[in-house]
């Protein structure tokens, strides 16, 4: 029923009219030039790729759309009539559906009640039609085969489950547009095929796809057209046939990918200073490794596989069940934070906002949070030494910043993972432990952080990094070790390593 | 090994209905109650009555209907402190007006309509200004009880119109059994129970209270959402405080002092979750009466009001230590 709704629907979709356009449009943020004279267009019944690396201003542009950004210059027509989206109900009355890579349904609500959760059915009086909503999530479900059951807590899924619930419920609105933002980084193969027809299901019906990915293969299979962006601009529209994998890369990095990976060091054959054995967390199992000095130890996993996990309960963060940590020889126990910073290890959190910095508090305080106790007298703060530890680390690492009285939110995500970088090195440190590193930070401070870590295991620190880039991934580490659902299903030498090989361990 | 993606499909077993009960909240507060109940009736003679329960009842609705407004708030993440002293202004135009037109109608539409600004300037502050609505409220509060002794000059204003049906309205009982309040008490909340669950508007409380991002994206309009439960909660504490002033027979420049606080209490012991987006509005009900019970039946045992306050204080903490606890469990 719901397909014939939207057919009657599609009818109504003029296939000559672009069913997107956006011409120039331009977006700054504080210190950051997010978009510059961006274009895009979109036709209807067909999937339109956005492809770029992290910072190339794909997430931006998705937000203009989805009205959680407003542009600053440029037009947006949909349909060939120009329109202003300045919230997400903007957009949504425009017929935009984004699915977004961060889950966004509410953990309380059942499955079909997120499904609806944008428009419920009601009844003539106004009252929801729970019965309706349960059945047509249901029947949709069965459609595209996605075996889930509606009445179960979302939170409760799994999150690659949560992540086809998001994409569901595309189906389920009146979309004209749909944007999907990274749809496959949590979805199992099985689920990736799901995905796909769902996607031709709605092009069959003359919606418009754009397709947000850095996948080359899943872009090659799915994508009408191609467009790539590179440090907010727009780089080339092209159809995918026109494309080769070295066309495609050569756009979205621009140059080649040896400079944007320095490599000062030989393999790193130091002391073991991190020892793993039968760790065992509510999400990790029978976790065991060996981390040396001086090497880049690479964590790969897909999304929920227990990177963040693992890194969390190594820095005595999250509660551990069974199994040891040693640390430079010591076991880390009490298993807190506390001792785990007297040890010497430190974690760079994936999440730098809510986990890292204090947003209001400025470059210098934000530095030497951990170091406090090194430039107290008697305890009071002696204000000079600490100033001037701060500036050796802001020269040291080339933090643009003003003063090191600049409230550090008004650093760019480059500089901000800068000063946290800092903050952990500033204490003297044997190991660091860095989530996600490269986060939201454009391509031009990418190439500096990957510097800085090349540097601090070139200097003797154990490196270990959780990331699910995989040419960071490639590029950085000395050993690669690849995590599945709370388990280490591989572990494998820099030279061993290939992208398929890691992927089959991911996905394992 | 990892499980199969065919494993990861498969659906669940549905959980039983008597699992799914026990995890029910409401359950637990139900047992608690009738524990209580059955508690006091052996302690007491005179406590399973049915005048002593329909008494309960009424003294219970007071905190239950403010208690409906107040867990809306809290579920869609603000917190409203400013209820209790708003619930003693409002006796103010109530009996200044009917002692002026001897009209109950009048009266109780001066008191809805003072509710009705406090509310909006909440709203106003808390979601269009973004104060944190804890400040917000208490800033109200004190500003409304400031309000009502600088009006008053710290004296009672009397009720000198002598209205039968003002009397009724807080002293009677319907068929000459329930009383009134307790009467109004459950018909509010049998519309804010139909309203949480059944209009779309309580459902957008919940996904505000839950993720306001999320509901932002589902093009929620969070603010609103947000306005309109802190004026509902505002025109509700405007209704308990003509129940009150009824009550009391007068506008008592005193009346609602420290209200606030036994009913955040019974909000919270119903489960409501002080982050936002959880709780039931039958379990504030429950959480409402057995406070209630639990002051009637400590009364009638000769307990000394001072211990009823530290026994119920330690029944507040021990509930939320047991639900922390039961969560806890539930994640490991």
């Amino acid at each position: 029923m719901l397909d014939e709704a939207r057919t009657g629907h599609a009818a109504a979709i003029d296939t000559s009219i672009p069913a997107l356009e956006m011409v120039g449009i331009g977006k700054r943020f504080p210190g950051v030039l997010a978009l510059e004279n961006v274009d895009l267009r979109l036709e209807p019944g067909k999937v339109h790729a956005l492809m770029g690396e992290n910072g190339a201003g794909k997430s931006t542009l998705i937000k203009i759309l989805a009205g959680v950004y407003e542009k600053d210059v440029g037009t947006i027509r949909i349909a060939g009539r120009e329109v202003e989206i300045r919230t997400p109900r903007d957009a949504l009355s425009q017929g935009i559906k984004v699915v977004f890579q961060e889950i966004a349904l509410i953990p309380e609500f059942t499955v079909a009640e997120n499904i609806f959760l944008e428009d419920y059915p009601t009844s003539g009086a106004g009252n929801i039609r729970w019965r309706k909503i349960r059945d047509d999530a249901a029947a949709l479900f069965d459609r595209i085969g996605f075996k889930v059951n509606p009445d179960a807590r979302t939170g409760d899924l799994p999150v690659s489950q949560q992540q086809m619930v998001e994409i569901a419920r595309a189906l389920a609105s009146e979309a004209r547009i749909v944007v999907m933002d990274e749809p496959t980084s949590s979805l199992t193969p099985t689920e990736v095929e799901m995905l796909f027809s769902v996607i031709r299901r709605l092009t069959s019906l003359g919606i418009a796809i754009l397709y947000v990915s850095h996948k080359l293969d899943e872009i090659f299979e799915i994508a009408d057209t191609v467009t790539v962006l590179r440090d907010g601009r727009h780089i080339s529209t092209q159809p995918k046939t026109a494309h080769t994998s070295d066309t495609l890369i050569r756009d979205m990095i621009g140059r080649q990918i040896g400079d944007l990976f320095p490599r000062s060091r030989g393999a790193g054959t130091g002391d073991v200073v991190v020892g793993v054995s039968g760790l065992s967390t509510a999400k990790l199992a029978d976790i065991a490794f060996e981390a040396r000095a001086g090497e880049v130890l690479g964590v790969f996993g897909l999304m929920g596989a227990g990177r963040t996990e693992l890194a969390k309960a190594l820095v005595g963060y999250d509660p551990i069940r069974t199994g040891t940590i040693t640390i430079g020889g010591s076991p880390l126990c009490p298993h807190d934070t506390r001792t785990a910073v007297s040890l010497g290890i430190g974690l760079l959190t994936e999440d730098r906002k809510t986990e890292g910095l204090m947003l209001e508090l400025p470059v210098m305080h934000n530095m030497s949070l951990a170091s406090l106790g090194r430039f107290a007298n008697m305890s009071f703060l002696d204000e000079k030494r600490e100033r001037s530890a701060v500036q050796e680390f802001v020269d040291r690492f080339r933090v643009k910043t003003p003063s090191l009285e600049q409230h550090i939110k008004n650093l760019s995500g480059g500089n901000q993972q800068k000063v946290l970088l800092a903050r952990w090195l500033m204490r003297g440190l044997k190991v660091i432990v860095v989530d996600e590193p490269t986060r939201g930070i454009d391509v031009g401070a990418k190439s500096e952080i990957f510097a800085l870590i090349d540097r601090l295991a070139a200097e003797g620190l154990a490196v270990i990094m959780m990331t699910s880039e995989m040419p960071e991934l490639l590029g950085l580490s000395d050993r690669i070790m690849v995590m599945a659902e709370g388990r280490i299903t591989a572990t494998m030498g820099r030279d061993e390593a290939t992208q398929e090989k890691i992927l089959n361990a991911a996905i394992a | 090994m990892p499980q199969s993606p065919d494993l990861a499909l498969a659906p669940r077993p549905a959980p039983s209905i008597l699992a799914t009960l026990a995890r029910r909240n409401e359950v637990a507060l139900l047992i608690c109650l009738l524990a209580l109940i059955i508690f006091f009736s052996l302690a007491s003679s005179s406590f399973l009555t049915p005048r002593n329960l329909t008494n309960v009842l009424g003294q219970a609705s007071l905190a239950m209907v403010a208690g409906v407004g107040v867990a809306i708030v809290v579920m869609s993440g603000e917190i409203d402190v400013s209820i209790g002293s708003l619930a003693g202004a409002v006796g103010i135009p109530l009996v200044t007006i009917m002692n002026m037109t001897e009209s109950l109608p009048l009266g109780i539409a001066g008191a809805l309509l003072l509710a009705l600004v406090v509310g909006v300037v909440n709203g106003y502050l808390v979601a269009y200004l973004g104060i944190n609505s804890l400040i917000a409220t208490l800033g109200t509060m004190f500003i409304i009880r400031g309000g009502i002794y600088l009006y008053t000059g710290q004296r009672s204003i009397p009720d000198t119109a002598y209205l039968e049906e003002f009397f009724q309205l807080g002293n009677g009982r319907f068929f000459d059994f329930l009383p009134y309040p307790a009467l109004i008490s459950l018909i509010i909340l049998a519309i804010f129970i139909y309203v949480m669950r059944m209009r779309p508007f309580g459902r957008q409380i919940y996904a505000v209270g839950g993720n306001p991002e999320v509901a932002r994206l589902a093009g929620f309009d969070v603010r609103r959402v947000k306005f309109i439960c802190l004026v509902i909660s505002a025109l509700l504490a405007g209704v308990a405080g003509i129940l009150l002033s009824s009550r009391l027979g007068s506008a008592v420049h005193v009346a609602g002092l420290g209200f606030e606080f036994q009913v955040v209490a019974a909000v919270v012991l119903g489960g409501v979750s002080l982050a936002g987006g959880v709780g039931s509005l039958v379990g504030v009900a429950l959480g409402v009466l057995i406070l209630s019970f639990l002051s009637n039946g400590l009364g009638m045992l000769n307990l000394a009001t001072e211990w009823q306050l530290v026994v119920t204080g330690g029944i507040i903490i021990a509930a939320v230590a047991f639900d922390e606890f039961k969560r806890r469990n539930q994640k490991q």
